[in-house]
């Protein structure tokens, strides 16, 4: 069976000598279509790397990483670009939004670059942000809207290209709790599972447990299998 | 992409406004230099396209007006009206020299005719005599009101106190001025016989062939140099580039690189602010060329818009100072508009090229930080 992302013994070395820092350490992870995987840990533990390296935005030191079958880790910076582009779907902490772009523009823009223009990807745009409950807020620009409305905009620039796989690094670090769970709900389930999906969410946020299929705890750069129930302290 | 590198522009106005500004002002400088030296080169040839003489005779290797010394035996011009097809012609002594002016001295072309020629004198009279009379002189009316100065007043030329009988106007340039004088007069300050010409300008029939009257000439004086006048005014032209080919070229160079650099910093400072958008891009899924096209996009139309904002405001500005300063003739022609837009486009391009390594540089890591 192909899974959507593979991980094979992947490491992470940060420097050289007597300074190298190991960020992740053989790292093994598959991640099935529809699937919703919470990645958990301290501070420093090397969640961001893993997601980073999952995302195709950071080589490795060692080991194999595969989307869609695909083994990518070698692969060059614009075919890894054109995998981003087309394969990934990425939610961050702080939105990351093009601030002279309305809300609808910076759905827009992902799918001009993939090619899709015109009407096409201003329908689909639409259509997007109105299933995310922004359908009045469509030419607003970032700056006038809320943190909550951002995530979602966020949400569906991530969903534009209509990706098997969405890598998502602490979207609710910058929302209430309320927001952030709303948020969450609409992207696992509505816009994730349900289609199909598969989502990796990097969080501190324990109430995202209860929406997850599978929690992993990342401590010293290795990744464990958890229940969900117990997890250690995340300081 | 050009959405947004066209909404990136308007999202900073203040900037945008500084890097159009920037370039249409560079634009204007160097149209302005352009249309200073192209008008002082019209000045310098104004003598000639304003006679209504189709060809000019000369001594024999000489093929200017300015910078050139030319002159004809005294019979010649005789000579030349004995020519059959020939309507008129006038015998020219042309000269340079400081007219002294009391408070300052202004370097003139200093033309002189046969009293009552038909032509030769100033074009444009705005008062007085049109032919001076022996130790008289027509100047320009600008120049004259500048120092004060009307008819009956006295002025030194070439050495000589002459009264002032006449005042023409489109006679003045940025650092000449056109002056008549009585040919006996400058014939005497010159050392040369009254009836000595340094050119004879000729006008030949109306229902003559031009070319044919040439040929004549050419034969009947063959140890002169018969010119039509575009051909005059095109040697001296070219004379004149020539010799201000490296000043204008140096001037020029110097707008340029004020342009590249406003386009080039306003486009690297605009790449620097918005490196974490271009981060995002980047880990997104856009690769270095698509970020390189939105930067060159926001240098494009910087510099475009600049380009049309800089023509009106070098017209404008033109306009101005020749209003303060008549004896600015500054003329704008559409060649030199259309001249500037590769070179525009050139340093566009190479100012795009600035934030590249930055650009290239980009860590996509940075969407991680928040």
């Amino acid at each position: 069976m192909d899974y959507v992302l593979e991980l094979q013994d992947v490491s992470k070395t940060y420097g050289h000598g007597r300074t190298a820092v190991k960020a992740n350490d053989r790292v093994n992870l598959q991640i099935q279509p529809g699937e919703i995987v919470l990645i958990m840990g301290p501070s420093g533990s090397g969640k961001t790397t893993l997601l980073s390296m999952a995302g195709l935005l950071l080589s490795t030191s060692s080991g194999i990483i595969c989307v869609l079958g695909e083994q990518i880790d070698h692969a060059s910076a614009s075919h890894r670009a054109h995998m981003r582009l087309k394969t990934l779907g990425f939610v961050f902490q702080s939105y990351n939004l093009m601030e002279s772009l309305t809300a609808i523009e910076n759905v827009e823009l992902v799918m001009n670059m993939a090619g899709v223009r015109g009407s096409r990807a201003k329908e689909r745009a639409r259509e997007l942000l109105a299933m995310l409950g922004l359908g009045e807020r469509l030419d607003h620009k970032p700056a006038d809207l809320s943190g909550g409305e951002k995530q979602r905009v966020a949400i569906a620039r991530a969903l534009a290209n209509d990706p098997p796989l969405i890598l998502a690094d602490e979207p609710t670090g910058n929302l209430d709790s309320k927001t952030g769970q709303e948020v969450m709900e609409l992207l696992c389930c509505g816009l994730g599972r349900d289609q199909g999906r598969s989502i990796v969410i990097v969080t501190h946020d324990h109430r995202l447990r209860s929406i997850a299929d599978r929690v992993l705890w990342l401590e010293d750069g290795q990744l464990s299998e958890t229940d969900g129930n117990y997890l250690p302290e995340m300081t | 992409m050009f959405k947004l590198a066209w909404r990136n522009l308007l999202h900073e106005r203040a900037r945008l406004i500084i890097s159009v500004g920037g370039v249409a002002l560079a634009v204007m400088l160097i149209l302005l230099m352009a249309g200073i030296f192209a008008g002082s080169e019209e000045h310098a040839v104004a003598y000639i396209k304003r006679q209504p003489a189709d060809l000019w005779l000369m001594q024999d290797g000489v093929e200017n007006l300015h910078m050139s010394s030319s002159l004809l035996p005294p019979q010649v011009v005789e000579d030349v009206r004995g020519i059959a097809g020939v309507y008129q012609a006038v015998g020219l002594l042309y000269s340079t020299g400081a007219v002294d002016l009391g408070e300052t001295e202004v370097y003139s072309y200093i033309f002189a005719v046969e009293k009552g020629a038909p032509f030769g004198g100033p074009w444009d009279l705005m008062e007085g005599a049109g032919s001076p009379g022996i130790d008289e002189v027509i100047l320009d009316s600008d120049l004259a009101a500048r120092y004060g100065l009307g008819l009956g007043d006295t002025v030194d030329l070439l050495g000589k106190q002459l009264r002032i009988a006449g005042l023409s106007e489109g006679t003045f340039g940025i650092a000449t001025s056109i002056t008549f004088v009585n040919k006996q007069t400058l014939a005497g300050l010159m050392g040369v016989p009254p009836d000595a010409a340094s050119y004879v300008l000729i006008r030949p029939e109306s229902d003559a062939d031009r070319v044919q009257v040439a040929d004549r000439l050419k034969e009947a004086i063959p140890e002169a140099n018969l010119m039509t006048r575009e051909a005059f005014v095109a040697s001296d032209q070219e004379m004149i580039r020539q010799m201000g080919a490296d000043v204008i070229r140096a001037m020029n160079s110097v707008a340029y690189v004020v342009g590249l650099l406003v386009i080039a910093l306003t486009v690297y400072t605009a790449t620097v602010e918005r490196a974490r958008e271009y981060g995002v891009l980047k880990a997104i899924g856009a690769d270095t060329a698509l970020l390189m096209r939105v930067v060159a996009a926001q240098a494009f139309i910087s510099s475009g818009f600049g380009f049309l904002v800089g023509i009106p405001l070098a017209y404008g500005i033109g306009a101005l100072i020749t209003t303060l300063l008549p004896e600015m003739l500054i003329v704008i022609e559409p060649d030199n508009l259309l001249g500037q837009v590769p070179v525009l486009l050139a340093i566009t391009a190479a100012a795009s090229l600035l934030p590249l390594g930055r650009i290239i540089r980009l860590d996509p890591m940075t969407v991680f930080k928040g």
